[in-house]
């Protein structure tokens, strides 16, 4: 049941007159109704982007208070920026980016499909996220909560003042659109393969999608359940976190966590998917050890349910607890890692050219290694008994969020834009747009770690006067960033009416997408491909690559 | 029975058993979803019961056993009736498939009923945290967390059943009106009967998690 | 007998036969409430709903001869709770000041039973 063949008798009429999706239909209701994957990835695009930009917001609004030991804003004001800052970048943007643009626009045409297994629950998910965001935007609007992305209890359910339940419920709401889209992942591909792709056939990025989409399900209702605890215990008064009945506020972190620290993986998982796509393309060789990479990949999804307490070193948990979740920590590095050596590999005896999706992927490994690192320093006891709640912490995971995340998302972009749009955005300018972010991205979050080591505490808007040569350095790499985050929004823009127009495989790249005109057509294959070969059949010495329904290109 | 009636496989689909497959697939995957939330919240009641046994023996005397046993017979009872429901679809059986399917409509509201019933003389007892509580001798200030959890389980239950009830109307009022649910095709009632019994399986947790406790 | 959960030759019977085994099972289990077996009362009436889950799963929502994948996904709820309760575990069992014992109630006196109606 896993082979989906399907033909339509296109009687007399050339593939080519077929309209593509953008032009099938052009009224309102057509994109707000529309049940094609691809429709609905850029109605999720325009989504998350506001949300970008509002969580971006926040981040200026918080380096600029940082710029100087007097800061700029009210303290209680700080407390909400940080906290919608965090709220709105992990819920609203970072999870949701790849999976459902590039996962939802990608993963039918990947597999060789003509949509996803469930059109209705993905537009559905679509409008569910953004209920979630008008109820965050809500609480933002007014006033917004002060208790951290991590509402932590007892302050979350008993002290804060602000608008944390509707935060809450706005994370609660929110996680039902990540069930549905990672529902919809997992079972399209078990079920809508095309003949031929076979599991180890399939292109990376869709193992990253599905490692991402397992994770996704099992984690979110932990969340679910937790938020809605809180949400209980906020508006009774008292609840299963409460010590004055003998609850446990660190149960609430524990159950947060426990979705919460997947939720990392989330972020990352479908990136590295990307970042096994760019590679192997513009180095123009086959990917070191697929095998490898796949295990890695399903072995990050799975051992990231067993570390989620390194949050909660100093927490209060056992100590005993604490060295199990360091040793597990400790494992979870290890798939990383043979990932970071993989790409490093890919690149030996490639011939490799340095255009912007590249340039975002190199960028992502370098930036990822040194997010791994400094977390495998975290997950050191002694290490973390220090630098817990402290800029150190902050550096780490913008590495890894940033730097390596929002990396691979431009890296997508560019990589896929010819294929969506059916327009090639000018490649010097994104050159300069990826170094840029490169170098701003440094600036901001490497004084961070040295704060962070000096012992600069994260959440708050004041510190030392000493400490303020760092800062500076930071917030003025910040607007280096803003200016690279915002390049792209400009030439891409651009690119949509005054671009060149892209063939089918401008990249000359392997997988079954670049087979279809650019932009595809509304239903994708007329007819569906077989699969007769691996991905990424590029051949370095010759130049040649043959694509995965078994087309040989020569040079 | 004439061929317009047999629907056509969406456009992603080869065959309408493909279809049928997927969906199938699809709510399974749903439920694996809604066995971890269910199961986190479970989780809090077991931690808790097991570090204060004495107070949730005596906060929990006060449930109503009757109302709790005859919700189970009838919840039971519900997943006999859907699945006889299902069975008439696939063999033809019209007016049995309603027949069944309104009888497990009934069901799922009598337990509405008997657990709105319920409701109503927990706040006689004064079980209802912030609103109408009385902390029972013995129970501490822990035994107050048992009757949280009440609340949030049979609360949370309650509104799974509402939409597997209000799902089962659709597509009494709707569907098979229209003439759908035949053997060539009758799997959404397959995937709403899958849900129902899943709504039957969470109760046969919460009953032992909630009237068994501290009655001997 | 054949249990067929097809539903296309499934006769009703069999159904009838598995829904009385539940009920039976949900009144041992009420029985057992009453027997004073102290700590091991939840381990058996938790036993018994989920041998009672068993029956669901495999006749009534049909796993009985499903596809392996439709078994995987029935399985993996409850596998990756294994994780939530048997992790979380390690740090509640051995955690200094847990259970805290200021709100633990006094000791259990002999009081008259309160009257409830």
């Amino acid at each position: 049941m896993s082979v989906t063949t399907v033909e339509r008798a296109a009687a007399g009429e050339p593939a080519e007159a077929e309209p593509s999706y953008l032009t099938a239909e052009n009224t309102i209701s057509s994109w707000l109704l529309t049940r094609d994957h691809k429709r609905i990835a850029l109605l999720f695009f325009a989504s998350i982007t506001f949300f970008f930009f509002v969580g971006g917001m926040a981040a200026t609004l918080m380096r600029l208070n940082l710029a100087t030991p007097e800061g700029l804003l009210q303290p209680a004001v700080y407390n909400r920026m940080f906290t919608m800052h965090g709220i709105i970048m992990v819920w609203f943007f970072l999870i949701p980016s790849i999976p459902t643009t590039f996962g939802n626009f990608f993963i039918p045409l990947m597999i060789g499909a003509r949509d996803l297994a469930f059109p209705r629950v993905n537009l559905l998910s679509w409008y569910v996220f953004n209920l979630s965001g008008l109820v965050v935007l809500f609480s933002l609007v007014m006033g917004g909560a002060d208790t951290g992305w991590t509402f932590y209890t007892p302050l979350s359910t008993s002290f804060a003042n602000g608008y944390v339940f509707a935060a809450a419920m706005a994370v609660f709401i929110n996680g039902f659109s990540s069930i549905m889209t990672s529902l919809n992942f997992v079972v399209t591909i078990h079920r809508l393969r095309a003949p031929g792709m076979t599991w180890m056939r399939l292109p990376l990025f869709v193992w990253g999608i599905y490692s991402v989409s397992v994770v996704m399900l099992t984690a979110t209702p932990v969340l679910a359940m937790d938020t809605f605890l809180l949400a209980v215990e906020r508006v009774i008064g008292l609840g299963m976190f409460d010590p004055t009945h003998g609850g446990d506020a660190i149960l609430w972190q524990h159950m947060f966590w426990f979705y919460s620290h997947p939720a990392v993986y989330i972020m990352i998982l479908p990136s590295m998917g990307v970042i096994s796509e760019v590679i192997p393309c513009y180095a123009r060789r086959p990917i070191f050890g697929y095998a490898g990479m796949v295990i890695a990949l399903m072995a990050i999804a799975f051992l990231s349910f067993f570390v989620w307490a390194h949050h909660m070193f100093v927490a209060g948990i056992s100590i005993y607890s604490g060295v199990f979740f360091s040793l597990m920590t400790f494992f979870v590095a290890v798939p990383s890692a043979i990932k970071v050596f993989n790409w490093t590999v890919s690149l030996h005896k490639g011939s490799i050219s340095f255009d912007a999706p590249m340039l975002y992927a190199l960028g992502f490994v370098l930036l990822f290694t040194v997010g791994g690192v400094t977390g495998l320093m975290l997950a050191t006891l002694p290490i973390d008994v220090d630098v817990h709640g402290t800029y150190f912490v902050i550096a780490h995971f913008h590495y890894i969020m940033v730097g390596a995340t929002v990396s691979a998302y431009f890296a997508a972009l560019h990589y896929w834009w010819p294929k969506i749009t059916g327009r090639f955005y000018p490649e010097g300018w994104a050159r300069f747009a990826a170094i840029l972010t490169y170098v701003g991205f440094n600036l901001t979050f490497f004084p961070q770690f040295i704060l962070g080591y000096l012992g600069m505490t994260r959440r708050s808007y004041t510190y030392p006067a000493d400490w303020q040569s760092w800062n500076l350095l930071s917030s003025a790499g910040a607007s280096i960033l803003a200016v690279a985050y915002a390049l792209p929004l400009l030439y891409l823009g651009w690119s949509l009416i005054w671009g060149r127009k892209a063939g089918p495989n401008p990249w000359r790249a392997t997988g079954l997408e670049w087979a279809l005109p650019s932009p595809p057509p509304e239903h994708n294959f007329a007819r569906t491909p077989t699969v007769t070969l691996e991905p990424y059949s590029y051949d370095p010495e010759e130049g040649s690559f043959v694509t995965q329904e078994g087309t040989s290109h020569a040079r | 029975m004439p061929d317009s009636a047999v629907p056509r496989p969406e456009i992603q689909f080869a065959t309408l058993a493909q279809q049928g497959d997927t969906a199938e697939l699809g709510i399974w995957a749903f439920l694996i979803n809604e066995t971890i939330f269910f199961g986190a919240l479970i989780f809090t009641y077991f931690l808790y019961r097991n570090f204060y046994p004495h107070e949730f023996a005596v906060a929990a005397k006060d449930t109503v056993l009757w109302c709790g046993s005859v919700n189970f017979l009838v919840l039971v009872t519900s997943s006999l009736t859907m699945v006889l429901g299902i069975n008439a679809a696939a063999q033809g059986e019209r007016r049995e498939m309603i027949r069944w399917l309104v009888l497990t409509c009934a069901l799922g509201f009598a337990f509405l009923f008997v657990k709105g019933y319920e409701y109503y003389l927990d706040f006689l007892h004064k079980s209802v945290p912030i609103v109408a509580y009385e902390a029972k001798p013995g129970e501490g200030s822990a035994g107050i967390l048992f009757w949280v959890f009440y609340w949030v389980a049979t609360g949370l239950h309650a509104i799974h059943l509402i939409t597997g009830i209000g799902l089962v109307l659709y597509m009494l009022l709707w569907r098979i009106r229209r003439g759908e649910m035949t053997p060539a095709y009758y799997t959404p009632l397959e995937v709403i009967g899958i849900y129902w019994s899943f709504v039957d399986v969470v109760w046969l947790f919460l009953f032992p998690a909630i009237y068994l406790v501290g009655r001997s | 007998m054949r249990f067929e959960v097809d539903p296309r030759r499934a006769r009703p019977l069999p159904f009838v036969f598995a829904w009385a085994g539940l009920v039976v099972l949900g009144g041992a289990g009420l029985w057992t409430a009453f027997l004073g077996m102290g700590k091991w009362a939840p381990i058996v009436q938790f036993s018994i709903a989920a041998i009672q889950t068993g029956v669901v799963y495999i006749l009534f929502m049909r796993l009985k001869g499903a596809p392996s994948l439709k078994l995987i996904f029935a399985v993996s709820g409850f596998f990756w709770l294994l994780f939530l309760y048997g992790i979380i575990m390690t740090d509640y069992s051995n955690r200094q000041g847990w259970p805290p014992s200021s709100v633990a109630s006094p000791p259990v006196l002999e009081t008259p039973a309160a009257t409830h109606e």
